[in-house]
């Protein structure tokens, strides 16, 4: 059911990109896709959140004047590298998660940028104010965004009493670190 | 498990990325096609709102001036009728003299009007999407235009929507004259600088007196835009000398960020003659 939760919001996020520049052209500094590609990964299915990057990036590019695969690759790239850092550090907390978005932002520009030099097309943006604008608008469109993702996805909304008796087993068997993931 | 598919879906993206590159000035993707195609459903419905949400606002916000703007706009017509009138009577003119010397009168270029529905939804590029496509007689290259001037060309075509890329790509060039065809000899190719409201014409030789303020046209040269559509107008001038061309920015007079409308011209260029096409460089079409 998470699952299908998190689809349904990535492409909802793939829907946003797609409209909300023409509507408002800071909006467009907001990635929402890579928003949602973060949380799928900082929920320490590696599978899903790469395929999850592929997709949205794809989506992205295919109405893009850039190269087709760029946003592909770099949120894709993000998405593993996100992944295996929850793997090892405990990120369950919301502060925690704030220099992961603002890192991944920061990744996926550069890496975004850089293939595009490496394949000769400038993009028409200026890359530092790019990316230092495209880094704070999604770092706090971010923030929100998985406040309001944990609450949807939370257990609390789903099964109230359980929440009010977690029992200690429960509560090892999520961490990951002491079982060895 | 997981490392492999990551190495597979990166090379996936890298061989797209490749072939993209190698083919993003000529051909068709599909992918973006598709994808416009797809996107279309839900662009056009949001934009359609957004713009009636904003135009209900912002008649409010206007009603206050529509007095004072109604009165000017009066007299601006009645400048115009007389302007105009005279135009009429120079159009007239020309035609006979036309007639006189023999000359066949070029057939009209037919306008499409479009209507933006999206814009590029990675804020590191310019490109727009149109609702208009294939099955309104949208080509690959046609020409895009505002009342102000040049805006770009075609660069996708799906049947219902189109990607359009602007001036101010890095990679666009376009042949430009400075000042009118046949008066001025200052030829040169204007391509984008990777800013958003400059543009830079390169190769005018050194020479050449140009002066900011001075606009540029197109040739019609390049195979694609028809000749003697503004591009835009000299804001800046590096001269060159008797050995170097001058470096001249431009700004375009069409204003590329806050356009909601354009028009797509549907022109073909002349086909190239045989010996053209043999030649080593020259593009096959």
């Amino acid at each position: 059911m998470d699952n299908l939760k998190i689809t349904i919001a990535l492409i909802v996020a793939v829907l946003l990109q797609w409209t909300l520049r023409n509507i408002a052209e800071p909006l467009g500094y907001i990635d929402f896709p890579l928003i949602i590609v973060v949380y799928a990964a900082l929920q320490r299915d590696a599978i899903k959140a790469v395929l999850f990057g592929t997709f949205a990036g794809v989506a992205v590019d295919a109405l893009s004047g850039g190269l087709l695969g760029a946003n592909g690759f770099s949120k894709t790239l993000v998405a593993f590298v996100v992944s295996e850092i929850a793997r090892r550090v405990y990120m369950d907390n919301v502060l925690l998660r704030i220099p992961v978005i603002a890192g991944a932002s920061l990744l996926d520009d550069m890496v975004f940028y850089g293939l595009h030099r490496l394949f000769g097309q400038e993009p028409t943006a200026p890359v530092v104010a790019t990316i230092s604008y495209s880094l704070i608008a999604t770092t706090i469109a971010g923030t929100i965004i998985f406040l309001l993702l944990d609450f949807i996805l939370s257990e609390r909304v789903r099964k109230p009493k359980r929440e009010m008796f977690p029992t200690r087993r429960q509560t090892r068997r999520r961490n990951p670190i002491r079982l060895g993931k | 498990m997981t490392p492999w598919l990551v190495i597979v879906l990166l090379l996936g993206n890298f061989i797209l990325m490749a072939f993209d590159a190698r083919q993003i000035d000529s051909g068709q993707r599909v992918i973006r096609v598709w994808t416009q195609t797809i996107a279309d459903f839900v662009q056009s419905p949001v934009t359609t709102l957004s713009s009636s949400i904003s135009g209900y606002f912002g008649s409010i916000a206007n009603l206050r001036s529509a007095q004072s703007e109604n009165d000017a706009l009066k007299q601006k017509v009645q400048e115009l009728q007389v302007e105009l009138k005279q135009k009429d009577d120079l159009s007239d003119e020309n035609a006979r003299l036309k007639a006189l010397l023999g000359l066949r009168q070029q057939s009209k270029i037919n306008v499409l009007p479009a209507r933006i529905i999206g814009r590029d939804p990675s804020i590191w590029f310019d490109s727009s999407i149109i609702d208009k496509g294939s099955l309104d007689g949208v080509k690959l290259n046609m020409p895009v235009v505002t009342d102000g001037g040049l805006v770009g060309r075609v660069t996708a075509v799906g049947p219902l929507t189109s990607q359009v890329d602007m001036l101010t790509r890095d990679k666009s060039g376009v042949g430009g004259v400075i000042g009118e065809i046949g008066v001025s000899n200052a030829l040169g190719v204007v391509s984008g600088t990777s800013k958003r409201d400059v543009i830079e014409m390169r190769y005018v030789a050194g020479s050449f007196d140009v002066q900011p303020g001075q606009v540029v046209y197109t040739t019609g040269q390049d195979g694609i835009y028809p000749p003697g559509l503004k591009i835009g107008e000299i804001v800046e001038v590096i001269s060159g000398s008797a050995t170097t061309p001058h470096r001249i920015f431009i700004r375009p007079s069409a204003g590329l960020t806050s356009m909601q409308e354009v028009a797509v011209l549907l022109y073909e260029p002349p086909a190239k003659s045989e010996f053209e096409q043999k030649l080593p460089n020259a593009v096959k079409k």
